[in-house]
């Protein structure tokens, strides 16, 4: 119990360091959000009355004390362009990036455990090297490479998609979905390159262990060991990378959200940042640093569960 | 107030106080676009007897709107939205004019002081409430910082007070005289009794607004009660944002969206058989801006020097295909009889001569400098590219420093800290306004512009009655921009949209809106 | 019959990374003294021009020569990269080493920096690091280096903090040798199976890192090239000019792909397991 507590102590204040670098970067980087509201043709008048109507005249560790405060309650805040409330706006767009996300590490797992299984079954031979090779070559694709590669192939030549089209999941469910594959898929691909190398290693590992033997000696199909036995008991670590792996995609994520124009989180976030508007982006920055933590996390407590020697440390 | 933007944009001026039905002169408008040439034709029509009501229609734009209370929203992305939901006493048209539109007429007395309107009646707003004197007071009143000292419109500063004179009229008096202020009256009128017009924006024009989904679309409905009979034509509008202008395009291919203005000319190109291409004259003035007070560029010689080191025909091939204007002063010639055509070709390309020059001003070898471009505005930092590798044929090696727009806001255009920077120009609707950063003490000279004729020209212009005067003195004070190369203007690129073949009566404007009411279906 | 497939494998992987990288360190090196054409001269008359006998690559929007600019781009792509990890790699050291060797507090401390800079997603933390660091070579060397160095970090505390109870390094301490010596003479050589695929695998991360932030408008600055912002400009042109785009991509792929696959071999060379 004591290890948990200390691991909760240690992630909130990586929440704190995060939010501060954050607010940090704001006061260094030059430009001011009530110059970006105002427009260039402002007076130096207008600008001063808006700046201390947002409250941007205050010191940063004023500032950060303020919304660590509103934070602490719940309240994030009001974006200062669109002058709606982050957890509103956020609330708007997280569906999308989760939703891709989601689906990815649904095609990772799906794709990944047969390839995995199947380049376990003979290591060294052609299938095993085939997609070793090809697993390689996906797993070195730089995403922004990728996401092009898949809008010229498979949208463009193929025309199995339309680019940076998007349907809400206000308008229609399957649309949104639709309009969410082809991205997912380019998040997914260097994923289920990584995830199947695991998923072989893994199963090697198990079929080399003493009571695989005796099982294939009581006449068991190699069918059946596999089901029965050396899948079930490679499924736990197998869960612990794949929670770093669903942190790794959520960063994916965030990259073919830009090339394929999706209105995800990483819009706002990039809004938010051109604009200066520091709620908003301090807003966005902590949910996505929430979430990665969270699955670190996870993945720590999992581990910990499977080899207890960690938790004496 | 002035405005700058990344695509083209397009302000056409001709004031007059003329009075007409907004109808009529559409019909001239469409016939005067006709005219327009280069190179893509203009196709569109205004809207004949019996257009199809009914339909939705899909704009794409590409700048997130992010503010919809008219008076402060200041950015052009706003605004081309804005113009369907909100209306002034007076409403800028097709050809650049201004017609009367919730107000029926108006009267501006002899010293330019005093501007009396008489007001529409039966004007409903969206929320079912009638306009009345009081909604047109507070809204002027609002939008001049009557009550609060801050003008959240600079350019209507000058109003002194406003009072309505009865149920139907208003009157405006100005501080001191002012014969060109009409066009900043068309400024939205809000009713009085919506407190937060920026989350409920309601307004009196052809569209009511319904919901904006941030990131991905403002979507605006039909409004039955308006007071143009016969306008809207479609039930629904939704301006679809992609920030991005290669996806706009592909969806443009693929039919999910109709309307797209601001297309590059290659783009267009390649679908003339599939689309309608409008083109409509811009007022936007592309340049290089040299800070005068920093050396070298405080040296005029240096800056002729540079105006002749550049070859606009080729820059604007490569930028534009060629469907662009050079320009050599402060005005765009779309400004019609305010451009001084005496100017045209002021500096030809000339290599040589930019040598010596440089080498007069003590710069035989050239020098280094830094140019700072916004880097959202993708037209801006293709131009730097071709400008870098031009003024590097004669010795000036500039090296680019590509900024977001908040830092170049503050650093280069607040703080004026920089040497030279690629930006367009544009304005609402006056020579005044386009010209006015140029005066010496101007808070919006951020080239550091100075030069006491100008100011002297500038002032006189102010107190001139008679519009023909203060033509030549405007096509004066173009004169004198070129003469002391305050900048290296290079460019007033066309406005090219595409329109689906299935509609009709999309008109371009001469400034940067998109006008829905007239659209429809075949 | 398993020992040979390995060694035939690390060797396969050897030669194919060695290949791949070094097309792109070759472009790199002789674009110092010679490029078929002037990288930054814009021309309305090859406008889009297609992949010609006069231009191998093409033309871009602005009609400047494809070819030279991939070679000429591949250059920062290799600068960054290699002094990036280096500057990743010092720092990781110092960090890492100093959190491993003393523990305790020191050891909470910087294990909750990098923890924090973990947690954010890393183009985002590289994009405020350039932006307070200054864009331009040295910005991108040094924000990159800083956002990759708790991973070496990382393998440097926990390597340290299991080897550093082993009785050779005890006895060592026993007779006085001072910490800078057990670290680099004792325990850093260690460190090598894992650092070394990890170092390599850094390259093509830094790599992909620095592109992106280019493509983003926040690495080299136009109109130099580079394999990044060569993405960015022919985006828009990806439909009718596939070529701009489809170069310099292929050199990127070549270099990740080259440095993954060496980090692959140098992985087996060393037959450290994991993924």
């Amino acid at each position: 119990m004591n290890y948990f507590l200390r691991r909760i102590l240690q992630l909130i204040g990586t929440l704190f360091v995060v939010s501060l670098i954050t607010f940090a970067a704001f006061y260094i980087i030059p430009g001011d959000p009530a110059r970006v509201i105002l427009g260039p043709e402002a007076t130096e008048a207008q600008v001063e009355a808006l700046r201390e109507e947002l409250g941007l005249n205050r010191s940063m560790l004023q500032t950060f004390s303020d919304w660590l405060t509103g934070t602490l309650r719940g309240d994030l805040g009001e974006s200062l362009i669109f002058r709606q409330p982050v957890t509103d706006l956020v609330a708007q767009k997280i569906p999308v990036t989760l939703t891709i996300a989601a689906m990815s590490i649904f095609m990772t797992i799906i794709a990944a455990f047969p390839l995995g299984i199947a380049a376990a079954r003979k290591p060294g031979k052609f299938a095993d090297q085939l997609i070793s090779v090809i697993g390689h070559f996906f797993l070195a694709f730089p995403p922004i490479v990728l996401a092009l590669v898949i809008t010229l192939l498979l949208g463009l030549t193929f025309k199995l998609f339309i680019a940076g089209e998007y349907v809400s999941y206000t308008d229609s469910i399957s649309g949104f979905i639709a309009s969410l594959f082809f991205p997912s898929i380019a998040v997914a691909i260097p994923k289920i390159a990584v995830f199947q190398k695991f998923i072989r290693t893994s199963i090697i590992a198990e079929r080399s262990k003493d009571y695989v033997r005796t099982a294939k000696s009581h006449g068991l199909s190699n069918m059946m060991v596999m089901i029965r036995h050396i899948l079930p008991n490679s499924l736990v670590p197998i869960i612990t990378v794949l929670s770093i792996v669903a942190s790794e995609i959520l960063g994916g994520v965030l990259v073919v959200e830009m090339v394929f124009n999706i209105p995800g989180i990483s819009r706002l976030l990039i809004f938010g940042i051109e604009n200066r508007d520091y709620p908003l982006t301090a807003g966005i920055v902590l949910y996505l640093a929430v979430m990665t933590v969270i699955v670190y996390f996870v993945a720590d407590i999992l581990h910990s569960l499977v080899d207890p020697r960690i938790r004496l440390k | 107030m002035s405005r700058f933007k990344a695509e083209t944009e397009v302000v056409k001026v001709r004031r007059r106080n003329r009075v007409g039905t907004a109808l009529v002169a559409l019909c001239i408008i469409a016939l005067s676009l006709c005219s327009c040439a280069n190179p893509f034709r203009a196709k569109s029509r205004a809207p004949e007897g019996g257009g199809t009501y009914g339909g939705e229609v899909v704009v794409g734009i590409t700048q997130e709107p992010g503010i919809f209370d008219p008076h402060t929203s200041v950015a052009a992305g706003d605004e081309e939205i804005l113009f369907n939901i909100f209306e002034g006493l007076v409403k800028c048209l097709p050809s650049g004019e201004f017609a009367p539109a919730l107000a029926t007429d108006y009267v501006i007395s002899d010293d330019a002081t005093i501007y009396t309107f008489t007001l529409r009646t039966g004007v409903v707003f969206h929320n079912g409430e009638p306009m009345t004197a009081e909604d047109v007071v507070y809204s002027i009143s609002r939008a001049a910082g009557l009550e609060t000292g801050v003008p959240l419109r600079d350019d209507l500063s000058g109003i002194l007070s406003v009072e309505a004179t009865s149920a139907n009229s208003i009157r405006i008096v100005l501080e001191s005289p002012d014969a060109e202020l009409l066009p900043f009256l068309a400024v939205a009128i809000i009713p009085r009794s919506v407190a937060d017009i920026n989350e409920t924006p309601i307004g009196t024009g052809p569209f009511k607004f319904q919901e904006y989904r941030v990131c991905e679309s403002v979507i605006l409905v039909r409004n039955n009660n308006y007071w143009q009979s016969g306008l809207p034509y479609l039930d629904r509008v939704t301006f679809k944002i992609t920030p991005d202008m290669n996806t706009a395009f592909l969806q443009l291919r693929s039919g999910s969206i109709d309307i797209f203005p601001y297309l590059d000319s290659e783009k267009a190109s390649r679908i003339e058989s599939d689309y309608q291409i409008l083109s409509g004259e811009s007022n936007m003035i592309h340049l290089l801006a040299l800070n005068n007070d920093v050396a070298p560029f405080d040296n005029p010689k240096v800056r002729e020097a540079m105006n002749r080191a550049i070859d606009r025909t080729e820059l604007i091939q490569i930028l534009m295909d060629g469907a662009g204007t050079p320009i050599y002063s402060g005005l765009s010639p779309a400004m019609g009889a305010y451009y001084n055509e005496s100017l045209n070709n002021a500096f030809p390309y000339d290599p040589e001569r930019a040598v010596e020059l440089l080498t007069e001003a003590g710069y035989p070898d050239g020098f280094r400098a830094t140019l700072v471009v916004p880097s959202n505005y993708r037209h801006h930092i293709n131009a730097a590219t071709i400008l870098v590798d031009q003024f590097s044929r004669v010795g000036i090696h500039l090296s680019v420093l590509t900024v977001d727009w908040a830092t170049w806001l503050s650093s280069v255009y607040a703080a004026r800290d920089f040497e030279t920077t690629v930006i367009a120009l544009t304005s609402d609707f006056s020579p005044r306004d386009v010209l006015s950063r140029y005066v010496s003490d101007a808070g919006n000279n951020f080239i550091n512009y100075s030069n006491p004729e100008f100011d002297a020209v500038f002032d006189q212009i102010r107190g001139e009655p008679d519009e023909d005067e203060r033509i030549l003195l405007y096509h004066r004070l173009q004169e004198i921009l070129a003469e002391d190369s305050a900048s290296v203007y290079f460019e007033d690129p066309r406005n090219i949209v595409a329109v689906s073949k299935d509609l009709s009566g999309y008109v371009v404007y001469p400034i940067y809106v998109q006008d829905m009411s007239t659209v429809h279906y075949n | 019959m398993q020992r040979i497939i390995r060694f035939r494998n690390h060797s396969i992987f050897l030669i194919l990374g060695g290949v791949f990288v070094g097309i792109v360190l070759f472009c790199a090196l002789i674009s110092i003294i010679y490029l078929p054409d002037d990288p930054m001269a814009t021309n309305s008359m090859t406008k889009l021009a297609a992949p010609s006998a006069d231009h191998l690559f093409g033309c871009d929007h602005e009609g400047r020569d494809v070819l030279s600019r991939v070679i000429l781009g591949s250059r920062p792509t290799v600068i960054i990269s290699l002094l990036g990890i280096l500057i990743a790699l010092l720092l990781g050291m110092l960090l890492g080493s100093a959190a491993g060797y003393f523990g305790g507090a020191p050891d909470h401390f910087l294990m909750l920096i990098s923890d924090s800079i973990m947690a954010f997603p890393g183009i985002l933390l590289a994009l405020v690091f350039v932006a307070v660091i200054g864009k331009g070579l040295p910005g991108l060397i040094f924000g990159l280096g800083i956002v990759f160095a708790p991973s070496y970090a990382r393998i440097f505390r926990t390597g340290i903090r299991q080897l550093k109870d082993r009785e050779y390094i005890l006895l060592a301490r026993l007779i006085g040798v001072k910490p800078p010596r057990i670290l680099f003479v004792h325990l850093f050589p260690g460190l090598v199976p894992q650092l070394a695929p990890a170092i390599v695998v850094g390259i093509a991360n830094m790599a992909m890192a620095e592109a992106g932030l280019s493509y983003l408008g926040q690495g080299v600055q136009i109109p130099q090239p580079s394999l990044g912002n060569m993405l960015m400009e022919g985006q828009s042109y990806l439909v009718y000019a596939p070529w701009i785009i489809i170069f310099p991509s292929i050199y990127l792929l070549f270099y990740v792909l080259g440095m993954y696959f060496l980090s692959e071999g140098v992985r087996m060379k060393f037959k450290t397991g994991g993924v």
